[in-house]
């Protein structure tokens, strides 16, 4: 299974110390050279400092070895950055759980459409509200993502994950949604589509499996009740 | 002692005067001082754009823009800075400044920097002029991925002005460096040889290095996209917007270190005047740079990530490396400041704020340099955080310390010392006031390129914080501008060397002379004066001893 969330997390519990501790180390050496060797106002003239006067700077303008031992530390940092992004990248690429759920994306301007496969069930906003998407919790859900127009990008922020939907070529990949729950506008566009770019947005309805197949059936009948009207009418 | 060698004065060009005479002007100082005033005129007119939509996004709803507004104020803000601003502005020095740092009385091509001006100027306007039809300016982003940049969904004129501004921008960018690299090739002074041109040269050979070799995709991007626009079945789903995206981000990602290197550059010269030490690994220094140019033409595809299009380990691993370079770049500069003689002065103030922020934009890119990362951080408010610091924080910061070390060569004044503290201070402070809490919202799922974000989602609070930092960037800019018309007005002379520099600029008079030296010291590192003053001081220690 592949929690994208938790994926999110384990990189960054790597990466996240090792920037801060960076960015604190050298702000710190940074601010203590300033201070340390600092030259007061009285001094501040560059060719004010004569023989036997004040402190010189230092000639030394190079350490070779200490450099390449610099260097070799740096390359072993991004070693261990590399390796651990690859490992994680191995997993997300190559999804090896079975979906229970396939759900067909559409993106076009300004709106989400979600099919779900092999039920006839479709989920649609209306003119102001955005669609729902519904999916079952704790099982891998299988996505497919396309447009029919211009490049759109599908984003669910609470699981860190975001794919670019491209006119004319279908993508697909798999989420896990471990918990349930409702996430208003819990999914958006992010790659910029033009005009209402902003308000291309979906909600996300996790539910119990139990709950999930529940809502499937009820859509399914009342699908299917409106595919018998039309065949009537 | 014979320290100065006579180097010929060639005869001087009768040149007429006032405007035409300096749109006319075959002088690197002129033509370089005229890009430079023009692409920095650029930066302000796209800061007023970033002020309307930091003022837009202040507060949930649309309050002083229309949605199709922002959109045009995004696309003219992040063009504008990077074709009109940025790549002219980081050239625009090297053509200045290059010819006297390598001790040359001229720039080859002078005409070819010329025609870059012009061209500059002109792509400007074309951009421009969107805002004046009536659809308005383009407004499909600076990077105009089609299909959406296509004729159906984006029919605007604007467009098309923008697709003509940028050409006429990237063409300029590589006139100026074919012009800036022929320079530092040809007409380095006797004893300047390639590994003794000053740090801020070398900033500038890859620099140039890097237009000329990732500018015509961009050319070629652009001119595909408007052969689609007016004719189509150029770029047509699916492979071609992929296509489209791979040729821009050719030119897209070295592009910020085009305009990147050069400031590292001037902050190099600042650190290493203002400390009083010779620029600490300067082989080492040089290695890394073109390490770090010949990396930055490989790792494009990490634009592209969530597209499925590029290989992302491989794009992942190019990028990560970036940090050995960027890393070494670092110690040179810690290792500088050790042991010296630290003037605490203005160029070197903001030379150290480039390294503090520069830092923050370069360990995020490392972040976003892993795909897990980036899955979350693309194309939200992260990403926006994100390059600001690289941009604003290092690229903007590193033209500050280049100005304020070379105002006093280029106009023989001095700007102030206090107006130029409180400059330092309001843009640090405005800078990550505006910025940081951007990290923030990325993270907490906002996108970038909207104007208008809901209510329930939570943002507002940071939202107002960053506006906020937005009008204290505009205030020191402001007090950077007070500066400038104090120093012009009431002028404090400033000498030929007021802050003790390492290289040629140095040695001849404030402002120099149309042909730049009448004599040049001996060549025998990269940093001559720097060797003159110290033989001086080893000369007084000896009488000393004797005395």
């Amino acid at each position: 299974m592949t929690d994208t969330r938790r994926e999110f997390d384990q990189v960054a519990g790597l990466y996240l110390p090792i920037g801060v501790a960076v960015v604190v180390v050298i702000v710190a050496l940074v601010v203590v050279m300033a201070l340390r060797y600092r030259v007061r106002d009285g001094e501040q003239e560059p060719g004010d400092d004569g023989p036997g006067g004040r402190r010189r700077p230092s000639r030394i303008a190079d350490a070779p070895r200490a450099e390449a031992l610099y260097a070799a530390v740096l390359v072993c940092i991004a070693a261990l950055l590399v390796w651990r992004t690859f490992s994680t990248e191995a997993r997300e690429d190559h999804p090896r759980a079975a979906a229970t759920a396939t759900i067909d994306v559409t993106a076009a301007r300004w709106h989400w459409r979600f099919d779900y496969r092999g039920t006839g069930v479709t989920q649609l906003g209306g003119d102001r509200t955005p669609p729902t998407l519904v999916v079952p919790a704790a099982q891998p859900v299988r996505f497919t993502l396309v447009s029919i127009d211009v490049i759109h990008a599908f984003w669910i922020p609470a699981r860190r994950f975001k794919r670019d939907a491209n006119p004319g070529a279908s993508s697909s990949f798999e989420l896990i949604f471990p918990t349930t729950g409702f996430w208003r506008d819990g999914g958006e566009c992010s790659e910029f589509c033009g005009l209402r770019h902003a308000q291309m947005r979906f909600d996300v309805d996790v539910r119990t499996p139990a709950a999930y197949a529940a809502w499937l059936r009820q859509r399914r009948a009342a699908a299917g009740a409106v595919g018998a009207a039309g065949a009537a009418g | 002692m014979s320290a100065t060698a006579p180097v010929a004065r060639p005869p001087r060009p009768r040149t007429p005067g006032g405007l035409v005479g300096t749109l006319a002007s075959t002088d690197h100082k002129v033509v370089g001082a005229g890009i430079f005033v023009t692409a920095f005129g650029f930066f302000l007119a796209a800061g007023v754009l970033a002020l309307l939509m930091r003022s837009e996004l202040a507060q949930p709803g649309l309050q002083v823009v229309s949605e199709e507004g922002y959109n045009q104020l995004f696309t003219i803000h992040g063009s504008t800075m990077f074709y009109l601003f940025a790549t002219p502005i980081a050239l625009a020095a090297g053509i200045y400044l290059v010819p006297l740092q390598i001790g040359a009385a001229r720039v080859a091509w002078p005409r070819l920097a010329l025609a870059g001006w012009w061209l500059t100027i002109m792509g400007g306007l074309s951009m421009w002029s969107g805002f004046l039809t009536q659809q308005g300016a383009a407004d499909v982003g600076w990077y105009a991925y089609p299909p959406l940049s296509d004729m159906p969904n984006s029919p605007t004129i604007g467009t098309d002005y923008w697709i003509f501004g940028v050409i006429l921008a990237a063409v300029a960018g590589m006139l100026l460096a074919a012009s800036v690299l022929a320079t530092i090739v040809k007409l380095r002074a006797p004893g300047m040889t390639m590994l003794r041109l000053p740090v801020f040269a070398w900033t500038q050979v890859v620099s140039c290095l890097m237009v000329l070799t990732a500018f015509p995709a961009l050319i070629v991007a652009m001119a595909l996209l408007f052969a689609q626009r007016q004719l189509g079945g150029v770029l047509t789903t699916p492979e071609g917007p992929i296509a489209y995206q791979h040729l821009f981000w050719f030119f897209g990602h070295p592009v910020v270190y085009v305009v990147f290197f050069p400031f590292l550059g001037a902050v190099a010269e600042a650190i290493a005047t203002f400390s009083g030490r010779r620029w600490f690994g300067y082989r080492p220094f040089v290695i890394s740079l073109l390490l770090f140019a010949a990396l930055s033409m490989s790792v494009w595809g990490h634009h592209m990530f969530t597209t499925e299009a590029v290989k992302n380990t491989y794009f992942s691993l190019t990028s990560t490396a970036l940090l050995v370079p960027a890393g070494i770049e670092y110690f040179d500069a810690l290792a500088t400041m050790w042991r010296g003689r630290i003037r605490l002065r203005v160029p070197m103030l903001f030379a150290l704020g480039f390294l503090v922020l520069f830092l923050i934009g370069g360990t995020t890119g490392i972040w976003i340099g892993s795909p897990a990362l980036d899955y979350h951080d693309t194309d939200s408010y992260f990403i926006v955080a994100h390059f600001h610091y690289t941009l604003f924080g290092g690229s903007v910061m590193g033209l500050f310390t280049a100005i304020y070390l070379w105002w006093p060569k280029v106009t023989g004044t001095m700007l102030r010392e206090r107006l130029g503290r409180w400059h330092f201070w309001l843009t640090m402070v405005g800078m990550n006031l505006t910025f940081f809490p951007m990290f923030f919202l990325g993270e907490q799922g906002m996108a970038r390129r909207v104007a208008d974000y809901p209510r329930s989602a939570g943002w507002t609070t940071l939202n107002t914080l960053s506006t906020i930092g937005s009008g204290v960037i505009a205030l020191s800019l402001l007090v950077f501008l007070l500066n400038v018309a104090v120093s012009l007005t009431r002028r404090v002379p400033a000498g030929p060397d007021p802050w003790g520099g390492h290289s040629l600029e140095w040695a001849t008079s404030s402002p120099p002379p149309p042909h730049n030296f009448d004599a040049l010291p001996p060549v025998r590192s990269f940093a001559p004066l720097l060797d003159r003053r110290e033989a001086e001081q080893d000369r007084g220690d000896a009488r000393g001893a004797v005395a």
